[in-house]
C-alpha cells in the first residue's frame, strides 16, 4: 500500500516536527514496514506553472508555435508543437536543467526560433500514459511556482506493507494513528455527529438475507451530482499511490478507500431496477457481467449485491456493468458495507480476482467504518461541487458489542519480555493506540476498541502492542544457557553427516532435487510397472504437469541433472542426493505417505581424460560398485555386501541388481538401459545406484571394537585359472574362500583375461592369496597343499585347470 | 740413533705438515687421489721408512713402527672424511643435474562438493549445538492440523492465504514451513526443548524469487523463565556466528500467527556497510529470519502449562542465509544443480 506524507499530515498534529525519513524508519522499527520511501518532488525540478500570453505561427515550420509565456517575473519565448491551448491557459513550462524522461531541457534554437522551455503533456510529466497536446491546468495556480507543489506533486511516498492481522492499518488513519502512538503527536480522526440521519426515511429499503456474511451495510443516495472534473490535488494524490484517475465519483470512492480503509461501491442510482437493495447468496448458475467486461457463473457461497431483479455487483470484490457509474451518471447510489471476510476470500480466489477491496475485507475490517467512509464522501464531493445533499442514511446491521475488556498483568509483561515497564509507559502506549485503560493494582484494565476488536483479543495480544510501541531495541539482550542436558545429534543425522562427507571426499558433488516430477517421466522410467516404485503420492494441485507427482526413487532426478548438465557441455559427471521418496500408504492405518530417505549415486562419463601421465578412461559399472564397496567397507561390513541379479526395467537387463546386506535387500545398483538413455540423447553409458539410508544408518556398526593388529607373516600365492565365461568371479571366490580354510585372510583378483591363447568361451582369472595364522608363522609346505585342495576342488566343481 | 730417530721424527711432523697444507687445496675427488698417493703411495716417506724399517736397530723398531703408523693413520683418517664430504658433494652436484619439471600438472583427485544447501545447514546446526540444541525432524508430507491448525491458523484464516499450499487430499498436504516440527516434538517431549529442525518445505509459488520446494531451519526453546531477551540474544548469536562479529542485527515488530510478540531479524548489509544499496534495496538493512515468543495458545495443543512455561521459536529460509553469505544473486541457482556451482561448495 502507498500513501503519502502529505495526506498523513491531514490526520496527524504537527507532523512537520519529523522528517518523512525518520516517520518511516519509525513505522518500521514498530512494524508497520516501510519497504520504500520516495521523494516524488525531484522528477519535477524546474518545472514551473506559467500562463500563455500569446502565440502566433512559427515562421519556419507549419507545425510550431511560438508562444510568449507568463512566468510572474517575465515573459518567456516558448516554441511549442502542440496545437491545444488557447491564450490565458495555465500550463506546465519545463525550464532549462528539468528532465523529461531522460531528455535534459536546454535553452535552444527551433527552425531559427529562440525557445527558453518547453510546455509539457500529460505524458511527459509522467502522469498518464498517453496524452494528445499539452497539460492545461484548471484551477488558480500561481504563476512561477513549482508546479510539483502546486498541483500535489510534490511529496513523499511510503510504501508500506501491513501484516495481515492490521486491516486498521491498510489506510491513511490507520498510520495516522500509529505514527500518534509512536510519536506522541495528537491523531485527528474523522468525526461525524450523524446519528439524526440514519434510516429517517425509507424511500429506499436494504434487506440483508444473512447477517453472519453482510454484518453491515450502509448507503446513501446523492442526486443531481454536477458534472465536474476532480481536482488535481486529487488526482495526484491518487497517481502516487497508483491509483488512476477515471471520474470524479469513482475517484472519490478510491480515495475515501485510502484514507479510512473503507471500500465503496458507487451505482447509477438510475439504473438500480428498484428502490430496494438486496444483499443475498448467490443462485446456482446465477451469472453477472462485471466491470472488467468479464462474465461470471456464481455459485451459492458468493454473496451479491441485488436489486429486485439481477446481482447488481459481487459483494466486495467487483461491482456489475449495467449499473457502473458512466459520464451521464447523476444520481449515485453509494454503498459502504461491511463483508464477512473468509467468504470474501474464498470468493476472489475462486474467481481469481482480487481487489483493493476484497483484500481489505478479507482481513475483517470494522463495521463503524461505513458511516464515516459515507460523511467523508459527503464532505469531499461537498468540497469539491458545492453542493449540498438530503441528509439520509440507510443502514442495515447486526447488533454486536465490539468493545472488549482486557486485563494485562504487569507480571505477563515482565515474564514475556524480560524488562519491568513504568506503568504509567504501559497505560500511556496504550492509550496512544487507541485502546483506553486505567492502571489497577498490579495490573492495566483495558477496552479495545473496534477497529482493534479482531486483533486484540487476549493479555499476550497487549504484550505484543506494549512491546512493539516501547521498541524491540530498547529490550536488552539476556544470555540464555541451554538447560537441557547438552548440543548433540542424533545417531542418524551423525551418520547422515559423515556419509555425505565421506561421498564429497570420494570426489561426489551433491545435488538437490524438487521432490516432485512429472507422471510422464515417471512412466518413462517405467516406475508404473515395478512393485517397489509405483506407489506414488499424486498432488491435487500441483503448479503445473511437471509438479505432478512426488519421487518414489531419486532415479529420474539425477538422469535429468546429467541431461542438464550436458547441455552444458558438462559430460563426465559423479553426482550424489540425499534426499525423501514417497510413498502411498496403502495399508490404511495411517493418512500420511510413507518417507524414505534415499542415497542415490549417478556416474557417467569419463573418469579421467587423457594426461601426459596416464590415459583416458571411462566409467564403467565397476567404479560405482567400488564406491559402494567403500562405502560397506567404512560403515557396514564389507563382506556382507551382495549383489543379486534382479531386472529392474530402467536398467540394463544383465547390467542390473539389489544391492544386499546379510540376505536383506538394501538398495539397487545398474546401469541405465541403454534404450532409455538413448531417447533421452544421452551418447554415453550412465551407472546409477539408490540406498535406502534409513535402513542403511540402521545397520551401520554402533559399537567398533578394537581387532588384535596381526603377529605373524603371511605367505602369498597366485593362482591363474582357466575356466567356463560363464562361471562368476564370485562363485569362484567363495569356492576358494570354502577350501582355503581359516588361514586365507585375503583374496584379490589381479587379472582377468580372455582372447589370444585362451579356448573361445573360456577365460583366465588370477587371483593372489594371501595366508596367515594368528598363532604362529606358516610353512610353505602348508599353504602348498592348501592350494592343491582349491585347484582339485576348482577344478571337480567348475572343470577349472591351472593356467599354463 | 737417537739422532735418526729425532730427524725421523722431524721428517713425519713435517710431512704432515705439508699433508695439512695440500689437503687444503684438494677440491675434487681426482686431486684426493693425488693426494693420497702422494702421502701414502709407495714413494711417500711414510711407505718407504715402513718398508726400510730393518734399517733401525730391532730394539727401537716397535717405536718407529708406531710413531710412523701414528702418522699414517692420521693422514688415512682425514682422507677419508675429505672423501665422504667430496663424494657427498659430487651426489649432490649430480641431484643439481637433474632436469625435473615441477609444473606438469599431478594426477587429478575429483573434486566433490556438498550441496550449499546442506554446508549452510550444518554451519548453523554447529552453532546451535554448541548452545545445547538437539536436532529434531518431521516429516515433509503434514496434516492440515499440525501444518496449520495447531500453528494458530484456524481455517480461514488470513494469514493461511500466505502459504500457497500444495495439497494431496483436504487434510493432507505438503508442509509450508518446517514449523510442524514444533508441535510434533513438544507433543513427544517435555519442557526443557531446545531444538532446531532443518527440512524442505514446499510453497506453490513460482518465479524469478519463489522455488515450489525450498529449506528452513525452525529453531524452538520452551522453558522456565525465557523471555524476549533471550531470543534476542540467541539470534544476535547466529547473525554473528554465522555472518560475522562486525555485522549489527535489529529486530522489528512483525506478525506470525503462532508467535507473539513477533519479529523480523535483520542484520546490516554487508555490500554497503548499511548506508544503502541495490542488494538492500537502499534500506541497509537484508532480512534473514523471523521470529518471536510462542504464541501461548500453541501450548493448549501440546499440554504444557502457559502460566509456568514461555519460549521462543524462530524460522529462516536457508537459500536466502546462503544467498547473503555466500553473494548468490539467484535463487534458481540452487535446483539447477549446472555442476559449475556445485563444485565451488
Amino acid at each position: 500500500m502507498k500513501i503519502t506524507y502529505s495526506w498523513l499530515e491531514e490526520f496527524v498534529a504537527d507532523l512537520k516536527d519529523f522528517s518523512p525519513q525518520d516517520i518511516a524508519n519509525k513505522l518500521t522499527m514498530s512494524g508497520t514496514e516501510v519497504k520504500r520511501l520516495e521523494y516524488t518532488g525531484d522528477k519535477y525540478k524546474n518545472i514551473i506553472i506559467a500562463q500563455i500570453e500569446s502565440f502566433i505561427k512559427h515562421p519556419n515550420a507549419d507545425k510550431l508555435s511560438l508562444c510568449k509565456v507568463n512566468i510572474g517575473s517575465e515573459i518567456l519565448n516558448i516554441v511549442c508543437g502542440a496545437n491545444n491551448f488557447k491564450e490565458k491557459d495555465l500550463v506546465a513550462l519545463a525550464l532549462e536543467g528539468a528532465k523529461i524522461g531522460d531528455f535534459t531541457i536546454k535553452k535552444s534554437k527551433i527552425r531559427g526560433e529562440y525557445s527558453e522551455g518547453m510546455m509539457c503533456s500529460e505524458k511527459e510529466l509522467g502522469l498518464s500514459q498517453e496524452s494528445e497536446g499539452i497539460l492545461i491546468l484548471e484551477g488558480n495556480y500561481k504563476l512561477g511556482e513549482s508546479f510539483a507543489r502546486q498541483v500535489g506533486l510534490d511529496d513523499w511516498v511510503f510504501e508500506i506493507e501491513v501484516t495481515p492481522n492490521r486491516p486498521d492499518c491498510l489506510s491513511v488513519i490507520g498510520i495516522a494513528r500509529e505514527i500518534s502512538a509512536i510519536t506522541g503527536l495528537r491523531f485527528k480522526s474523522l468525526e461525524y455527529d450523524c446519528q439524526n440521519e440514519i434510516n429517517i426515511n425509507k424511500n429506499f429499503q436494504i434487506e440483508i438475507k444473512n447477517l453472519q456474511l453482510c454484518p453491515r451495510y450502509s448507503a446513501k443516495i446523492f442526486k443531481d451530482i454536477v458534472d465536474k472534473k476532480t481536482p488535481d490535488w486529487m488526482k495526484n494524490r491518487l497517481l502516487l499511490c497508483d491509483i488512476r484517475s477515471i471520474n470524479l465519483v469513482v475517484d472519490l470512492t478510491n480515495y475515501i478507500m485510502l484514507e479510512t480503509g473503507q471500500p465503496l461501491h458507487a451505482f447509477d442510482a438510475e439504473l438500480l431496477a428498484s428502490n430496494k437493495i438486496i444483499v443475498r447468496t448467490a443462485q446456482k448458475n446465477e451469472s453477472i457481467t462485471l466491470i472488467d467486461g468479464t462474465v461470471r457463473t456464481l455459485n451459492e457461497d458468493t454473496i451479491v449485491i441485488a436489486d429486485e431483479k439481477n446481482a447488481v455487483a459481487i459483494a466486495g470484490i467487483m461491482g456489475g456493468k449495467d449499473t457502473e457509474i458512466n459520464e451521464k451518471t447523476k444520481n449515485v447510489f453509494l454503498e459502504s458495507a461491511n463483508f464477512w471476510g473468509p467468504s470474501i476470500m474464498k470468493t476472489s480466489k475462486k474467481l481469481g480476482l482480487r481487489s483493493e477491496a476484497s483484500n481489505r475485507f478479507e482481513k475483517k475490517i470494522d463495521p463503524m467504518l461505513t458511516i464515516i467512509a459515507l460523511k467523508r464522501f459527503e464532505e469531499l464531493l461537498n468540497k469539491i461541487t458545492g453542493q449540498k445533499f438530503e441528509k439520509v442514511i440507510y443502514d442495515c446491521y447486526l447488533d454486536v458489542n465490539r468493545e472488549r475488556n482486557i486485563n494485562l498483568r504487569f507480571s505477563k509483561i515482565k515474564q514475556i519480555l524480560g524488562i519491568d515497564i513504568e506503568r504509567k509507559a504501559a497505560s500511556l502506549i496504550l492509550e496512544r493506540l487507541g485502546i483506553k485503560n486505567k492502571i489497577s493494582d498490579d495490573y492495566i484494565s483495558a477496552l479495545v476498541p473496534s477497529f482493534r476488536f479482531e486483533d486484540l483479543e487476549r493479555e499476550i495480544d497487549l504484550v505484543e502492542e506494549i512491546a512493539r510501541i516501547y521498541g524491540f531495541e530498547n529490550i536488552p539482550t539476556q544470555k540464555l544457557d541451554s538447560r537441557s542436558s547438552h548440543g548433540k545429534y542424533s545417531y542418524s543425522q551423525k551418520m547422515t553427516m559423515k556419509i555425505r562427507q565421506t561421498l564429497e571426499d570420494s570426489g561426489f558433488n551433491e545435488v538437490i532435487n524438487y521432490s516432485f516430477i512429472s507422471l510422464k517421466e515417471f512412466n518413462f522410467f517405467k516406475l508404473n510397472e515395478e512393485t517397489s516404485f509405483k506407489d506414488y503420492v499424486r498432488i491435487s494441485n500441483p503448479l503445473n504437469e511437471d509438479f505432478e507427482i512426488l519421487r518414489t526413487t531419486l532415479l529420474q532426478s539425477l538422469v535429468k541433472n546429467l541431461k542438464d548438465n550436458i547441455s552444458r557441455k558438462i559430460l563426465n559427471l559423479r553426482i550424489f542426493e540425499i534426499s525423501k521418496v514417497f510413498f502411498k500408504d496403502n495399508s490404511g492405518k495411517n493418512n500420511l505417505p510413507i518417507e524414505k530417505t534415499r542415497l542415490a549415486v549417478l556416474l557417467s562419463g569419463k573418469a579421467n581424460l587423457k594426461s601426459w601421465n596416464y590415459s583416458e578412461r571411462t566409467y564403467d559399472f565397476y567404479d560405482l560398485k567400488g564406491l559402494l564397496e567403500y562405502l560397506f567397507e567404512k560403515f557396514l561390513l564389507k563382506d556382507s555386501l551382495k549383489l543379486l541379479n534382479n531386472e529392474y526395467k530402467f536398467f540394463h537387463p544383465s547390467i542390473s541388481a539389489d544391492i544386499n546386506f546379510n540376505n536383506e535387500k538394501i538398495g539397487i545398483i545398474g546401469k541405465i538401459h541403454p534404450q532409455l538413455v538413448n531417447l533421452l540423447d544421452i551418447r554415453q553409458d550412465v551407472y546409477f545406484m539408490e540406498i535406502d539410508l534409513d535402513n542403511f544408518i540402521i545397520k551401520s556398526d554402533k559399537k567398533q571394537q578394537f581387532k588384535q593388529i596381526p603377529q605373524f607373516p603371511s605367505i602369498s600365492i597366485d593362482l591363474a585359472i582357466v575356466i567356463d565365461e560363464k562361471v562368476t568371479n564370485s562363485e569362484v571366490e567363495e569356492e576358494i574362500y570354502k577350501n582355503g580354510g581359516k588361514n586365507l585372510v585375503n583374496l584379490r583378483l589381479f587379472d582377468l583375461y580372455k582372447g589370444k591363447q585362451i579356448e573361445d568361451g573360456k577365460k583366465s582369472l588370477a587371483y593372489s592369496l594371501e595366508f596367515r595364522a594368528d598363532d604362529r608363522t606358516l610353512k610353505d609346505l602348508e599353504v602348498e597343499i592348501i592350494s592343491k585342495r582349491i585347484i582339485e576342488n576348482l577344478n571337480r566343481k567348475f572343470g577349472a585347470v591351472l593356467r599354463q | 740413533m737417537e739422532e735418526k730417530i729425532n730427524l725421523l721424527k722431524q721428517d713425519l711432523n713435517k710431512t704432515f705438515e705439508n699433508f695439512t697444507n695440500d689437503k687444503k687445496e684438494v677440491k675434487s675427488l681426482n686431486e684426493l687421489d693425488l693426494l693420497e698417493s702422494k702421502y701414502l703411495g709407495k714413494k711417500s716417506l711414510i711407505a718407504q721408512t715402513l718398508k726400510n724399517i730393518n734399517e733401525f736397530p730391532h730394539e727401537v723398531k716397535p717405536f718407529v713402527g708406531k710413531t710412523v703408523n701414528e702418522v699414517r693413520n692420521k693422514i688415512e683418517n682425514e682422507i677419508k672424511n675429505l672423501r665422504d664430504e667430496l663424494n657427498l658433494i659430487e651426489f649432490d652436484r649430480k641431484l643439481r643435474e637433474e632436469k625435473f619439471d615441477l609444473t606438469l600438472p599431478g594426477r587429478l583427485l575429483p573434486l566433490g562438493s556438498k550441496n550449499i544447501i546442506n554446508k549452510v545447514i550444518e554451519e548453523i546446526q554447529e552453532i546451535f549445538i554448541g548452545l545445547g540444541y538437539e536436532i529434531a525432524e518431521g516429516p515433509e508430507v503434514e496434516t492440515d492440523y499440525y501444518n496449520f491448525e495447531a500453528l494458530n491458523h484456524p481455517p480461514d484464516h488470513p494469514a493461511r492465504s500466505l502459504h500457497d499450499t500444495f495439497f494431496i487430499d483436504d487434510k493432507i498436504l505438503l508442509r509450508t514451513h518446517t514449523s510442524p516440527v514444533q508441535i510434533r516434538y513438544m507433543e513427544k517431549n517435555k519442557p526443557p526443548v531446545y531444538i532446531i529442525a532443518p527440512g524442505k518445505v514446499y510453497r506453490k509459488d513460482y518465479d524469478v524469487t519463489h522455488t515450489p520446494m525450498f529449506t528452513q531451519i525452525e529453531g524452538l526453546a520452551v522453558d522456565n523463565n525465557i523471555n524476549f531477551g533471550n531470543l534476542k540474544w540467541t539470534l544476535e548469536t547466529l547473525a554473528h556466528s554465522f555472518f560475522g562479529k562486525d555485522r549489527k542485527v535489529r529486530f522489528r515488530p512483525h506478525y506470525f500467527p503462532f508467535t507473539e510478540p513477533s519479529a523480523e531479524v535483520d542484520v546490516s548489509c554487508n555490500i554497503c556497510g548499511g548506508k544503502g544499496c541495490r542488494v538492500c534495496s537502499g534500506t541497509g538493512w537484508l532480512e534473514i529470519l523471523g521470529a518471536g515468543m510462542v504464541d501461548p495458545n500453541l501450548y493448549k495443543y501440546v499440554n504444557y502449562n502457559p502460566d509456568e512455561v514461555t519460549g521462543f521459536a524462530f524460522g529462516m529460509g536457508i537459500e536466502r542465509m546462503a544467498m547473503l553469505k555466500y553473494g548468490i544473486d539467484d535463487l534458481r541457482l540452487f535446483f539447477e544443480n549446472d555442476i559449475r556451482f556445485l563444485r565451488q561448495f
